[in-house]
């Protein structure tokens, strides 16, 4: 039974979105990288056809899921309103219009409004855009919170937007958006950001798990070292980065210049190997703690009886301790990336290369596209580290079968 | 060692606050110290502002952020758990975490397209982030309440709004410390990278001494924000020692 109240959170959105695409600007043209861009309102920017169906398209889902707020007017018995049967499911499909309308709306923005005669000319979303992208995530989420199979409907939903936007990629329709130009610029340092990016992320995740693992071990056996190194790793973990990451940077290049052979390997005052230490620093903390709570949070029953079972320790650590520990070790894991994939941006500061190059690059040149080609990989990939390791300790709950 | 005593579990802040005015006044004046770092460089104390302007521009700045989150933030996480808000509860809740797997660096980087460059900016930025962990707290420590406290306190004929105030707030006082806390430790590290957008802050000396190769200049922004960040978190942790268990 659906609480009446329980529904005024949809309308609200969808009225929030109908006022911020009226209100603010849809896009922006720009005769060039550097100049500004002037606005384009919601008409302008999609011709009436398109605006009009969006907007209709919006006032639908406020409309069929304010319908059961309007008590007012079925007690004074004007009409017999409930939620529709099928409320639920147009105002998913509505949704999926709005969010896969959007490739193709600012493709169509740039084919109106951009003119032959300037072809180094970039179209870019606006306000309005974001915004209303921003409120249909929401919408999306709010529906779902009350939906069987969620998890599919979103993956579904997820992909067929990401496809959209893959295919008019692909068309080369979207070619004069202002992103797709500086991507198109900047496609070789782009792939060298990537991997550069990933291979700090990922080096971060195994050295900071190998070391971890040891710490954890440590812990265990001597209860006595828990609050110091909680201290040590708390500690470490309040000190902003740009600083620790600087304050490596004299100590390490002292020492490569006292043993050269260090510099043949990359160690240097800066680049990757004080981003590497600091990263690893960083990463201890969520490490250790979750593993050790993790692990010290398998109750003494279940491990007495695994005993009486005839099992070993090595036994009883694989099979019985460990599986029960995985999920909160794995989330210490995302913990762990989320982070790093953060403060590898912030490591582009001291030469290591990643996506916080462009955003540094694009800050020194008041170049926002070129602010906006760091931020938004940055983004993406702190997502998709999130659903992965959520999916992950999702997967190896303990009691779950996937038969 | 009486003296530091009867300050209670202030002592450890106070030490720390002392050592860092110390640190601001004098750093200044060791330049044969610095020299060794930096010895073929003309000049190795960075002077384009003196510290103690960039350390108070630094905690201006992190201070209005953190007191706007947790205005804000409060204000939405006491909203939401009301019976007329709580509908928007779940979203909200689901919202904040979200926005924690977002890199502080990359909200203050989307922040100068919508704002520009400067002081501005940076306080959005600080101001937006440091939301998320202060909502999630305060929704987790206002919800953490014993139905049967709440349940007594409306026996004893208390109003909604003496309810929130004296009985609420107070309960969940310590789990809301514990989100400032967090938001203040991410305004200190995301306010020192400001200084790429334009904002005066104690970022500035590592900034320029990272660009002209200075290592002094470098080590002199990295110890005062270093610093900074240990002390207000030591301050923290006497205030949490200070206010009363709840459980």
């Amino acid at each position: 039974m659906a609480d009446s109240r329980s529904d005024s959170v949809l309308p609200l959105l969808s009225l929030a979105a109908i006022l911020s695409v009226l209100l603010l600007d849809y896009g922006s043209v720009q005769a060039n990288r550097i100049v500004a861009g002037v606005g384009h309102s919601l008409w302008s920017a999609l011709g009436s056809g398109l605006a009009t169906l969006l907007l209709l398209s919006l006032l639908a889902i406020l409309v069929l899921n304010s319908l059961p707020n309007l008590s007012l007017l079925t007690k004074l018995k004007l009409a017999r309103l409930k939620p529709h049967r099928y409320s639920k499911l147009y105002s998913y499909t509505l949704l999926l219009f709005l969010l896969l309308q959007m490739p193709f709306g600012l493709a169509w923005f740039a084919a109106i409004q951009i003119p032959e005669s300037q072809p180094f000319a970039r179209a870019a979303p606006g306000a309005g855009f974001w915004l209303l992208l921003f409120f249909s995530f929401l919408m999306l989420l709010e529906l779902q919170r009350s939906t069987a199979h969620r998890h599919w409907l979103g993956l579904g939903i997820g992909l067929s937007t990401l496809a959209a936007w893959w295919l008019c990629l692909q068309l080369g329709w979207l070619d004069s958006l202002a992103l797709v130009r500086e991507y198109r610029s900047q496609q070789g340092p782009f792939k060298q950001a990537l991997q550069s990016h990933l291979l700090l992320v990922g080096g971060t995740l195994l050295l900071s798990a190998l070391l971890g693992g040891l710490l954890t071990a440590l812990i265990l056996n001597f209860r006595s070292l828990q609050s110091s190194v909680f201290a040590l790793l708390n500690f470490l973990q309040t000190i902003p980065s740009i600083a620790l990451f600087s304050l490596l940077i004299a100590p390490l290049s002292a020492l490569s210049m006292q043993f050269p052979w260090l510099q043949s390997l990359g160690i240097r005052g800066i680049g990757w190997a004080p981003a590497l230490i600091a990263l690893v620093a960083y990463s201890l903390l969520p490490m250790v703690r979750n593993c050790t709570v993790a692990l010290q949070q398998v109750s003494a029953e279940v491990l007495q009886s695994a005993q009486a079972m005839g099992m070993n320790r090595v036994q009883l650590f694989f099979q019985v301790r460990l599986p029960l520990a995985l999920p909160v070790m794995i989330e210490g894991l995302r913990i762990t990336c989320i982070q790093a994939i953060g403060l590898t941006a912030v490591a582009a500061l001291i030469g290591t290369g990643g996506f916080g190059n462009f955003i540094f690059q694009g800050l020194g040149q008041a170049a926002m596209d070129l602010i906006l080609l760091g931020a938004l990989p940055i983004i993406a990939l702190a997502m998709v580290a999130d659903y992965l390791f959520s999916a992950a300790a999702k997967y190896w709950q303990p009691g779950v079968s996937h038969d | 060692m009486r003296g530091l005593a009867r300050l209670g579990p202030l002592w450890q802040p106070c030490l720390l606050l002392a050592l860092l005015g110390l640190l601001v006044h004098n750093l200044a004046n060791w330049e044969s110290l610095f020299r060794l770092v930096q010895p073929d460089t003309r000049q190795v104390i960075y002077s384009r502002d003196s510290f103690s302007y960039l350390l108070w521009q630094h905690l201006a700045l992190v201070g209005l952020a953190v007191v706007g989150s947790l205005m804000i933030g409060l204000s939405a996480a006491i909203l939401v758990t009301r019976t007329r808000g709580r509908a928007f509860l779940p979203l909200v809740n689901q919202l904040a975490s979200m926005g924690q797997t977002v890199p502080p660096v990359a909200v203050l980087a989307l922040a100068v397209p919508v704002l520009g460059f400067g002081n501005p900016a940076t306080v959005v930025a600080l101001l937006i982030y440091g939301l998320f962990p202060i909502v999630r707290n305060g929704i987790a420590g206002l919800q953490g309440i014993d139905g049967a406290v709440l349940e007594s306190a409306r026996g004893m004929g208390m109003s909604a709004m003496q309810i929130l105030w004296q009985v609420e707030l107070p309960l969940a006082a310590k789990v809301i410390l514990a989100g400032v806390r967090t938001s203040t430790t991410f305004a200190i590290a995301t306010a020192a990278i400001g200084s790429t957008v334009g904002a005066r802050t104690l970022g500035d000396p590592i900034i320029s001494g990272l660009i002209n190769g200075n290592n002094a200049y470098v080590i002199q922004g990295a110890l005062l924000i270093g610093l900074l960040a240990i002390s207000l978190d030591a301050l923290f942790s006497a205030v949490d020692k200070w206010l009363p268990s709840t459980h």
